[in-house]
């Protein structure tokens, strides 16, 4: 308790170079909870699209369905599909009613025999869409085909972008933030030089002398993480009907209380590793006992 | 008991301040060590509490090698050693009782045990009516005084005093060694004290242990500090 005191005076003596230390913190952790988040979302977006049928085969107008059934059955053998559903005419324009169930004008007038059947197909691997494409495109009856691999390759992309992009960037923060604690107590620790080679020669251990720094390295941890994951919380409080209205049908809200417990308290253990870390490299350069 | 064997301290700087010296400390003695300035009265001292290790030799306290006690143990070996500085080394910030509390927080001691230990070594150096007052309220020999409750605070069998008396007056200067002779005779603690205030040392007639660079010349029981 003595020893927490001790650190708590140690940062009211200079509370500028604190605030410094706890805002790079707050920063490292703040872009770290951003891209935490992205990496997340976007994991969640790429479950959600590879859920969906991922292939699209429309047949022409006069396909008949026994025709259908067997090009699925022979989609189904090549043994790389999750699902293969046939859509009728009926059932492709009950899905379009529901759809447009709000603009009565793109209603009117469309019948069963406007729109075409399908047949929707589900892959296992999202690398299996070119093959399958492949064997659904050689069909004569196949008047189009519809596939997003485009779109999940782009996904793929742009996540493994973030997580790297992301990596980065917060180790290059890290490596600010841990500069920053070992120039504050390194600073601390040149202030207190005087009471530290007394406190050496009336018999203080290493680990009495150096208490106080580490617990304050240690707060800087705990104050930079909490602001931080408040700061990411209330964002994401604050602008989630826009995510959620750019996301569309993709449910990503509301996030779970858990999941912001489980943020605090891995961002509180890592800064906490970084702050005492940072104290430890400073007492070691700087804390001379003989 | 303190023994020195063959002891010589050479710095890097090549200044040889103590050169192949032996001497014997026995527990309860008071001793001055005197020698004008360089003569290596301070290195003495700073060997004792192993703020710096010798060249050669080897110092015993008590028959233990002090310089083969682990580093670890360091701390547990000051505690046994008081120490009275020149530049009497009190915290500014702190009051006298803040400052005297010291050793014993160090010990982890609780805050009761704090206070009436400091309160009785307050007493004892006569500066109790100024516990609440910081450093710089207080006169030369009030703040070595402190400095002198400090070091005795936590028991020590041993108390350097490094040049205590050499910013005082020779009045306070007086004082301050009476103080260190009564905690000798009360206490039973050996007190080891460099000066060059041959005045103190010649009123005091206690044993006085002569150092010419870095050499003992001199080594006289009741004796003298020859100045001429």
């Amino acid at each position: 308790m003595k020893q927490a005191k001790d650190a708590l005076k140690l940062i009211r003596r200079s509370p500028y170079q604190a605030l410094a230390a706890a805002l790079a913190m707050s920063l490292t952790f703040f872009v770290s909870s951003i891209f935490i988040l992205l990496i997340i979302g976007g994991q969640i977006v790429l479950n959600y699209i590879e859920q969906r049928p991922q292939v699209i085969a429309f047949f022409k107008d006069d396909t008949n369905e026994s025709r259908i059934l067997e090009i699925s059955k022979e989609v189904e053998s090549s043994g790389l599909t999750k699902e293969v559903k046939y859509v009728s005419k009926e059932e492709a324009l009950a899905i379009y009613k529901e759809r447009n169930k709000d603009e009565p004008l793109l209603l009117e007038s469309v019948t069963a025999d406007f729109l075409p059947a399908s047949i929707d197909i589900s892959v296992n691997r999202a690398q299996d869409i070119d093959e399958i494409t492949k064997l659904v495109k050689d069909k004569p009856e196949v008047e189009r085909i519809i596939t997003p691999e485009n779109l999940i390759e782009q996904l793929v992309k742009w996540t493994r972008t973030i997580r790297i992009g992301g990596i980065a960037f917060v180790s290059t923060l890290t490596g600010v933030s841990f500069l920053i604690i070992i120039m504050v107590v390194g600073m601390r620790i040149a202030l207190r030089r005087d009471e530290i080679s007394i406190m050496s020669l009336v018999g203080a251990t290493r680990w009495y002398i150096a208490r106080p720094f580490f617990i304050e390295g240690a707060l800087y941890g705990l104050i930079g993480a909490s602001i931080a994951v408040f700061l990411t919380f209330s964002l994401l409080l604050f602008y989630s009907p826009n995510i959620q209205e750019f996301l569309g049908p993709i449910q990503i809200f509301p996030v779970p209380p858990l999941f912001f417990l489980y943020l605090w308290l891995g961002e509180v253990a890592a800064a906490i590793v970084i702050g005492v870390l940072g104290a430890a490299i400073a007492l070691y350069r700087y804390l001379k006992i003989r | 008991m303190i023994q020195f064997e063959s002891v010589t301290k050479k710095y890097p700087s090549g200044h040889l301040a103590l050169d192949n010296i032996s001497l014997k400390i026995e527990s309860g003695e008071f001793v001055f060590i005197v020698g004008s300035s360089g003569a290596g009265k301070s290195t003495l001292l700073k060997l004792i509490t192993r703020e710096i290790s010798p060249t050669t030799g080897r110092i015993l306290i008590n028959s233990e090698d002090i310089f083969k006690i682990p580093k670890s143990k360091i701390p547990i070996l000051r505690r046994r050693i008081g120490t009275v500085f020149q530049d009497f080394k009190l915290l500014l910030t702190r009051t006298v009782f803040e400052n005297v509390a010291m050793p014993l927080e160090v010990l982890s001691k609780n805050s009761s045990e704090i206070e009436k230990a400091v309160s009785g070594t307050l007493e004892k150096v006569g500066m109790l009516d100024k516990a609440n007052n910081f450093p710089l309220q207080l006169a030369g020999g009030e703040i070595q005084r402190t400095s002198i409750a400090r070091a005795i605070i936590a028991k020590p069998e041993v108390l350097l005093a490094d040049e205590p008396t050499g910013d005082l007056d020779p009045k306070n200067s007086q004082g301050v060694v009476e103080l260190l002779e009564k905690i000798n005779k009360e206490d039973k603690t050996t007190v080891i004290m460099a000066t060059h205030n041959a005045q103190i040392v010649n009123h005091f007639k206690k044993r006085v242990v002569t150092l010419e660079s870095g050499k003992i010349v001199n080594d006289q029981k009741e004796g003298k500090y020859e100045t001429g």
